[in-house]
């Protein structure tokens, strides 16, 4: 598929009178881009209330928008200078802060975090981009008792389905399969097809002789330099198909940029012997095994750790044979901002939160606590932090994690820059 | 100018979409620092088919003397001194041959002097990777066509090509599973062609083939105007670290690769290394080969007495089966000083393929290899 986007770009200064052209970018250019009239509103009032934000914090300052077209998504990114940990009240639980703002600055990007499906800060030297996701919209399918089909035959790849085929296989996998097995997209079987007409995922499937579909899995870039695996699902009895789609996935991965496959969600089906298995996240019965595999001759890299952490990494690089040097560090007293910014992931079907530091302020201990307390009270069973190990300032948070109630599970060998650890909140 | 006011600079919008999608190769780390990583005294090197004998005598004479006085000299531009010997030595012109900073480097001159867009090359899914990656990087479709009992399919090859197929490479013995078209299957297959493209026969290693009815290129080309012969000084003759290999073909086709060819890329060293080679290569290539039938024949016997499938054929390698992931196997071996490489990038997942060197390396192997099957758990359930 040729994928031409088309952009859209402006640029403004951080002032009230900017906004109505802030207002009218998005408004007439979201519908564009097959943004239905309910999302468009959400996503022109999120870049608003950033814009007024803006204005209060750091006025006349420039900022450049961009409206960006994603076949299932629109993406609206504002890119300026301010001071990061101004940002703290997107954060999924600001606390008691924004009450005590008696100008309620700050409730304005409350209301904008909420009002997108995904919203994500990246700090370019002194230049924030901030990136609000709006989805489209896509009817969603309720999963039905499946049946497996009886092999017959011999089983061909189909390594570039068609939208048909690609919601056949969407929709088999959700009769036969639980919720923790699939990918979100799955559910709305429209927008998995344009996921992967853009590219954006990849899906294989196994076909019968007949033409039926006999299976599938699919695959993301993740973070980094790594690939994350969905599957596979095997609509028929037997261990073949399952074996053809992983070698098949295997021998796409290997000549990409990826040094890695992670599992997002295996299935049981996934053949063991490829993989390496990390560890396990989730509650006892609600138990998920990571599977990794290294798709090159590993070159070893150094990571920075916290020193109370240092023991945990040890042994889990000895373990999977993994060649790395481990340099400690952690706060010394020296200038960080005032408050943390912490980026939510949450899957409430699946009762999974994933927590990914953004800026790393002197609050980040309440900060983080506040919010898995939150989420637990919430209903969330598992809830994970993510940190970078080939960033200093978020290796260094490994103390706060450890004192705050999280326990080191598992290692992604280059899941980000470099490896990432996830923890997984326990209580305190 | 604030970095706001001026234009987002976005490197990656200007360059073609083709080298946007390729993703870049990068090769391992120096010995050195891969030791120390792994916390490893010794490496032995069985990842790169090298010729473990190291070159032949008067190679080395050659490079102890060389003389300081022509280290700030240019080489040869065109290795006019080598071509010479080849042409001697293969019955044949000059012009016949183009010599590169290894094959690589001929095999993209080959690529630029043929192809523009919209055109293909046709070679085989599991064979050597550059091939594909050159036409991938220069906005070309590689034809990728499945091995068939783990050789080159010729008949899928042909029924592959259409009018703007320019290449078809041949990788005679395929690396890395050994295999080989012998000279029936050769002929027919070009006479199949018909000319309407060229076939690139990669021989790298040519000098290792102890097989009677192996084609040699270098016959087939007087007979077939159409071909173009790849051959290396980095395998056989132990040159890997000079980089030098040269292609042959008719003196027309010659010239038109010139045209694509970057002069001055062969050092001089490594030009008259090449020719110091070429001197002896009777009683050197004799003592190479019982080297690799022993270690071929040691490596088979433990396979086999460990239940493994493996694939030894031509070639100075072998390939085998593992029960769990290469990469891993890669780590555990690594540890213990041994390097393999792994076959995954190869699109071989789970196979490691082993270079056949001396005798007491492939037994550190061998030892090595047992003890970490031997620790290896069976796979856990899900």
């Amino acid at each position: 598929m040729q994928i031409n986007d088309q952009c859209i770009s402006a640029k403004i200064w951080a002032d009230r009178q900017w906004v109505p052209l802030a207002q009218a970018v998005v408004e007439r250019s979201c519908p564009a881009m097959g943004l239905a009239p309910k999302q468009t509103g959400r996503l022109t009032m999120a870049v608003e209330e950033i814009v007024m934000f803006l204005a209060g914090t750091s006025p006349g300052t420039a900022i450049h928008i961009e409206i960006i077209p994603g076949g299932w998504h629109v993406k609206a990114r504002l890119s300026f200078r301010t001071d990061p940990s101004d940002l703290w009240a997107m954060n999924l639980c600001p606390g008691a802060r924004v009450a005590e703002d008696p100008a309620l600055t700050h409730l304005g990007l409350v209301l904008a975090s909420r009002m997108t499906d995904r919203f994500s800060i990246r700090l370019e030297g002194e230049i924030v981009r901030l990136t609000l996701r709006q989805d489209l919209k896509y009817p969603s399918v309720e999963p039905e008792a499946g049946e497996y089909l009886v092999p017959k035959g011999q089983l061909s790849i189909d390594p570039n389905p068609d939208t048909s085929l690609v919601k056949e296989a969407c929709i088999r996998a959700l009769c036969l399969y639980d919720a923790h097995s699939l990918h979100q997209a799955f559910f709305k079987p429209g927008k998995l097809a344009d996921m992967v007409a853009r590219q954006d995922m990849t899906m294989a499937v196994a076909l019968t002789p007949a033409g039926e579909v006999a299976g599938a899995v699919c695959w993301q870039v993740g973070a980094g330099r790594s690939l994350t695996f969905f599957g596979p699902y095997t609509f028929e009895t037997g261990e073949r198909c399952a074996a053809l789609l992983t070698e098949h996935m295997i021998q796409r991965a290997a000549r990409t940029h990826a040094l890695g496959l992670f599992s997002g969600r295996a299935t049981s089906d996934l053949p063991r012997t490829d993989f390496e298995c990390l560890g396990s996240l989730g509650t006892c019965d609600k138990q998920m095994k990571i599977w990794y595999r290294h798709l090159g001759e590993d070159p070893g890299t150094s990571v920075w750790s916290h020193p109370d952490l240092i023991p945990f990494l040890e042994k889990q690089y000895r373990d999977l044979v993994l060649m790395r040097q481990i340099r400690p560090t952690q706060d010394m007293g020296e200038a960080l901002p005032d408050r943390s910014v912490i980026s939510s992931r949450l899957r409430p079907k699946l009762s999974e939160a994933v927590l990914v530091p953004l800026v790393g302020g002197r609050n980040m201990a309440g900060c983080l606590l506040n919010h898995a307390t939150t989420l637990t009270k919430e209903g969330y069973e598992s809830i994970l932090f993510q940190l970078d190990l080939s960033q200093g300032w978020q290796a260094a948070l490994g103390g706060i994690a450890l004192n705050t109630g999280f326990r080191p599970r598992l290692i992604l060998p280059y899941g980000g820059t470099s490896d990432i650890v996830v923890f997984e909140y326990e209580s305190i | 100018m604030s970095c706001l006011n001026m234009n987002p600079f976005n490197a990656q919008s200007l360059v073609p979409d083709h080298v946007r999608a390729f993703s870049p190769y990068y090769p391992s780390k120096p010995d050195t620092a891969l030791m120390q990583l792994y916390g490893v005294d010794h490496l032995h090197r069985l990842n790169n088919n090298e010729n473990a004998l190291g070159p032949p005598p008067e190679v080395g004479a050659l490079v102890e003397q060389f003389p300081r006085a022509a280290v700030p000299v240019y080489p040869n531009g065109d290795c006019h001194d080598l071509r010479g010997v080849l042409a001697q030595r293969f019955g044949k012109g000059e012009d016949q041959f183009l010599v590169g900073n290894g094959s690589c480097e001929v095999i993209a001159s080959v690529i630029k002097a043929f192809c523009t867009k919209g055109d293909n090359i046709i070679t085989a899914d599991k064979t050597f990777a550059v091939y594909e990656w050159v036409a991938e990087f220069s906005g070309l479709e590689a034809r990728l066509i499945p091995l068939k009992d783990l050789g080159f399919d010729p008949q899928a090859m042909l029924d592959a090509m259409d009018s703007h197929t320019k290449l078809l490479f041949v990788c005679n013995p395929n690396n890395p599973t050994g295999t080989y078209w012998d000279r029936e299957v050769m002929t027919n297959f070009l006479d199949q062609v018909d000319n309407r493209a060229m076939v690139v026969i990669d021989e790298a290693y040519f000098e290792y083939v102890e097989a009677p009815d192996f084609p040699d290129g270098m016959e087939l080309m007087t007979r077939y105007p159409n071909v173009v012969v790849f051959r290396t000084f980095s395998k056989m003759y132990a040159l890997a670290a000079l980089r030098i290999g040269y292609l042959a073909a008719s003196p027309e086709v010659v010239e038109l690769i010139r045209r694509t060819h970057i002069v001055y890329s062969v050092n001089t060293l490594a030009q008259q290394a090449a020719v110091a080679a070429l001197s002896n290569d009777g009683s050197f290539v004799t003592r190479t080969r019982q080297m690799v039938s022993g270690a071929r024949t040691r490596l088979c016997e433990l396979f086999e007495s460990m239940g493994l499938e493996h694939v030894a054929n031509q070639g100075n390698y072998v390939m085998v089966h593992l029960p769990v992931s290469d990469t891993l196997m890669y780590r555990k071996l690594m540890t213990r000083g041994i390097m393999i490489r792994t076959m995954t990038g190869f699109r071989f997942p789970n196979w490691i393929r082993i270079s056949l060197v001396q005798a007491p390396v492939m037994e550190a192997f061998c030892h090595v290899f047992s003890q970490v099957m031997g620790e290896i758990s069976p796979p856990e359930k899900g």
